[in-house]
């Protein structure tokens, strides 16, 4: 976080918000528990920068319906409009052969040699695939614990963070204050790695943001030079790690789409929803 | 006679009036140069014959498959067959031009919310914007891989064996002048 500059204006600003009250949520504004750094001269606003960390689907989804008829329909005039394949037309022999000798059973062709059938082959086969276990697609959805990353492993999963901020709790995308002499991208890296104390590694998808928020601080907020924040969100895929243990139980979330109209205010859930693709 | 012996002696020594030698001097530089026309024009010849392509082995039908045995018996489809498929075939239409509708509405709304941000970073301050719209040379290349049909096994033990990579190898040889 940045450190405090001694100002007179960030004195006041911080005596105001003791005084806070509800907020009225229609306005989904928020205050930031963050240390004031002096903003941009002359800017009203404050810069903040937001990291969107998603943890792409390690599972394909399970497909509809519709999907699996298509599929089947697919599979039929493949098997029909093909040739037969070298297992096949041993198979047919085979069975010719069979029926013949069903129809002379005293004409004797080779009975001493043992033929390996094609029914033996496929019953070899068929042993040596249920011997293989493969992984569950469903693990800690059974215990739907929102904190584990191997829920939802067939859906993009986002990281929210609790924030603390005067009275209430909010959640929110991770986010940090801008410091000059870096970019905004900088910045969400920097939020990525106080979040995980240098364990996650991300794959950041250019440098321009992917979306803002704009708000403005109610007027117990407001001072002369600051009216409110504008928040800028990067995108990042998550490689490798997890956020780290040292963080609070049920402060920060892994969440789908769908679940983000549990935690984040309607406002800004409005303008996360633009930039997230659901699949 | 001696003199005349003499002078046809020093005839024959010096260069300017003595016979031409025929050992190494005129022919050979000849031969040489008869020699590098035929093994240009030899050159020139292989280069002018189209060069051997590398087969495409997707394209080339094996022999064994041209076997008449191997053709499938010709099965009539029934009529409730063929209503079903064309029927299955028109909902799956529907179906994918709605998905693709869908894609659509959601990669316009990302564009739409991306170049918002950046107008306002424009707004706000200049060279956050300039440091913004900067190529990041660390994108590409990109690489990720796709969802399975179930995730990893933890503890897997591969079977034993040898891996006898049998792919054919075509090099082609250019001749350069």
């Amino acid at each position: 976080m940045a450190a405090p500059v001694r100002r007179p204006l960030l004195g006041v600003a911080r005596d105001w918000r003791r005084f806070e009250g509800l907020w009225a949520s229609g306005l989904g504004s928020r205050s930031l528990a963050l240390a004031a750094a002096p903003s941009s001269s002359g800017s009203p606003w404050r810069l903040l920068g937001a990291l969107c960390l998603q943890r792409p689907p390690l599972v394909s989804k399970p497909l509809t319906p519709l999907q699996e008829e298509m599929a089947a329909l697919l599979q039929q005039v493949e098997i029909e409009r093909s040739l037969y394949s070298d297992h096949e037309l041993r198979a047919l022999s085979e069975a010719q052969r069979l029926a013949k000798k069903k129809a002379d059973p005293y004409d004797e062709e080779d009975d001493e040699r043992k033929i390996l059938l094609v029914q033996d082959l496929e019953d070899a086969w068929e042993q040596k695939f249920l011997q293989f276990k493969p992984g569950a697609r469903i693990t800690a959805d059974k215990k739907n614990d929102r904190t584990s990353l191997q829920r939802k492993l067939d859906r993009n999963l986002v990281l929210l963070v609790k924030e603390k901020l005067g009275d209430q709790d909010v959640w929110v995308l991770p986010q940090a204050e801008w410091q000059p002499g870096e970019t905004l991208r900088g910045t969400a890296e920097r939020t990525l790695a106080t979040l995980s104390e240098n364990n996650m590694e991300a794959k950041f998808l250019g440098n321009a943001p992917c979306g803002h928020y704009k708000f403005k601080f109610p007027q117990a907020m407001r001072t002369e030079s600051i009216l409110g924040a504008k928040v800028f969100f990067f995108k990042a895929l998550l490689l490798t790690g997890d956020v780290s243990q040292a963080r609070k139980k049920d402060s920060h979330v892994w969440v789908s789409k769908e679940e983000l109209g549990d935690y984040l205010k309607p406002k800004y859930l409005a303008q996360v929803r633009r930039f997230l693709l659901d699949l | 006679m001696a003199a005349a012996l003499g002078t046809s002696v020093r005839a024959l020594r010096s260069p300017s009036r003595a016979e031409p030698l025929r050992k190494k001097k005129k022919v050979d530089p000849k031969k040489d140069q008869a020699v590098k026309d035929r093994l240009k024009k030899r050159i020139r010849r292989l280069e002018k014959a189209s060069q051997e392509l590398i087969p495409i082995e997707d394209f080339i039908t094996p022999v064994k498959f041209l076997d008449e045995a191997r053709h499938r018996p010709h099965m009539e489809l029934l009529f409730e067959e063929g209503e079903r498929r064309a029927l299955l075939l028109k909902k799956w239409s529907l179906y994918k031009q709605r998905e693709h509708e869908m894609e659509r509405d959601a990669t316009r709304s990302m564009l739409e919310a991306q170049q918002e941000a950046l107008q306002e970073l424009r707004l706000t301050s200049p060279e956050l914007h300039e440091a913004a719209t900067k190529r990041d040379p660390s994108l590409f290349p990109f690489e990720r891989k796709g969802p399975d049909y179930t995730p990893p096994v933890s503890n897997y033990q591969p079977p034993e064996g040898r891996y006898h990579d049998i792919t054919k190898v075509y090099t082609q040889v250019e001749f350069k002048r």
